[in-house]
């Protein structure tokens, strides 16, 4: 949640993929990640990774922020994919010194096609989530079909996550000049954790409390069950469909490859 | 917990997303019926706060930190598994979507584990121990609502060929089992708060205790 400005901020910036309607990208990024997912061949996921790149490098992003949100969500996933030589079945092709602990050659291209699909996948998230803004994702999955009582609920929460993060930055910002840490070990852990009950408590009465005043504003303003949220239609654009087609065309072919050629 | 995109195999994805979708649909109608027109900006907002309160780090004995997941506090603040699986969703859908936390082929596993077991886990266990004291059976709901999820994970990823059933669920079991304890002071304090501050959002409690008065 730390990131939640700056991914805002990188959504909103101007660049060729910014511009590009919020349905298309969440196809495309989706199906990048459903055929990352389906691929077990290294090499096409090395090129999706390329292609990723180049988009995210058109979405006018900083390629160290890019690659620093990467490397931040990889790590659980590359710890179980790092672990895989150890335990995969195969052929032995390494044993440690007291003959415990083996890798396997199965085990090493397991691993490093869990590592390769994470990659992709996380990359395909990081370049929709920096080139199309967060109210912008929501708007375009209820267009997509999600149902308006789901969709009401992701923007509402949407709205509000920025409001909470400011909450939480208060509260924590004010428990920092009560020199209060909650890493430090002077002080007891029953009384640390005591601490962030209450600091969760009251983020929690402060999250229903303002679910309570958000309701009886909107009803003020005539909500009722049946209100639905106003999309305007937006046309796609021939840009739009040069996108989806670039990247239907690409993975098609790449499977088209993997049948024929590899 | 949280099971990222590649992990689990397609097919095997399209199950827990089914199982998912079904259980999210029980749970709009559950806030439909239940909540009447209040339930979407409650829950929405709701939602956001319990994005935040995830994002808070709390310290593990041995130097590591953890997060709180929530299911069972939702749970047991509603009285109901379906508003736990509504708000968990909700957050890990935006997660998957926007942090890239989880993974979006395998957000429906991710919903079953945190979301559907949590809830249902912490809501029954809560409603069954109550009668030993309602601290100890807010502890062991929300301790067991993130032992059973640790351990539901362990059981996909070694069904999936990620990880060996037995390491898997002694590694995720062990670890999650002190996380559990974690989490299950953390509901402590925070419905004890609840109940100082705002008994009224308590309505189990609240009543309980009127019959309590009344005998």
């Amino acid at each position: 949640m730390e990131g939640l400005e700056q991914i805002d901020r990188e959504a909103g910036k101007d660049s060729f993929m910014n511009s590009l309607d919020g349905r298309i990208k969440l196809i495309s990024s989706m199906l990048i990640i459903i055929y990352a997912v389906y691929s077990t061949n290294l090499l096409i996921l090395v090129i999706m990774e390329i292609y990723l790149l180049i988009l995210i490098s058109l979405s006018n992003v900083s390629p160290k922020y890019a690659l620093k949100r990467i490397a931040l969500i990889l790590p659980f996933g590359g710890f179980i994919a790092l672990i895989q030589p150890f335990f995969q079945p195969g052929n032995i092709i390494w044993t440690g010194p007291f003959g415990w602990l083996h890798i396997t050659d199965y085990g090493l291209f397991f691993g490093a096609l869990l590592l390769s699909r994470v990659t992709v996948s996380v990359t395909s998230i990081v370049f929709l989530s920096s080139s199309t803004s967060m109210q912008d994702l929501v708007a375009s999955a209820q267009k997509l079909g999600v149902p308006h009582q789901l969709a009401m609920l992701l923007n509402l929460t949407v709205r509000y996550l920025f409001f909470f993060y400011d909450q939480l930055m208060n509260i924590l910002n004010a428990q920092a000049t009560r020199c209060f840490d909650i890493f430090n070990k002077k002080t007891t852990y029953k009384w640390r954790l005591r601490k962030v009950g209450e600091t969760i408590t009251m983020m929690f009465l402060r999250a229903f409390e303002q679910g309570e005043t958000v309701y009886l504003s909107m009803m003020a303003r005539g909500y009722s069950d049946n209100t639905r949220i106003y999309r305007s239609k937006v046309k796609l654009d021939i840009k739009d469909f040069a996108f989806i087609g670039i990247t239907l065309t690409l993975i098609a072919s790449l499977q088209l490859v993997k049948i024929f050629f590899l | 917990m949280h099971i990222p995109d590649g992990f689990i195999p397609l097919w095997q994805c399209a199950i827990y997303w089914i199982i998912a979708l079904i259980a999210l649909g029980y749970s709009l109608k559950w806030a439909r019926e239940n909540l009447d027109e209040k339930n979407i900006p409650l829950l929405a907002v709701l939602s956001a706060g319990i994005f935040a309160i995830q994002a808070m780090n709390i310290p593990i004995p041995w130097g590591t930190s953890g997060h709180m997941v929530g299911a069972a506090l939702i749970a047991i603040v509603f009285f109901s598994p379906w508003a736990a699986v509504l708000v968990l969703s909700i957050v890990l859908i935006l997660q998957g979507l926007i942090f890239g936390d989880g993974g979006m082929t395998a957000l429906g596993a991710n919903i079953v584990n945190m979301g559907i077991i949590g809830g249902f886990i912490g809501f029954y266990a809560y409603k069954i121990l109550k009668g030993i004291g309602r601290i100890p059976a807010i502890f062991i709901a929300a301790w067991a609502s993130i032992f059973l999820a640790a351990i539901a994970c362990a059981i996909e990823m070694s069904i999936a060929g990620t990880f060996p059933l037995v390491e898997g669920v002694i590694f995720m079991g062990l670890y999650h089992a002190v996380i559990g304890v974690i989490e299950g002071v953390i509901t402590v304090v925070v419905i004890l708060g609840i109940d100082s501050a705002r008994p009224d959002l308590l309505p189990d409690w609240v009543s309980s205790r009127k019959s309590e008065v009344l005998e």
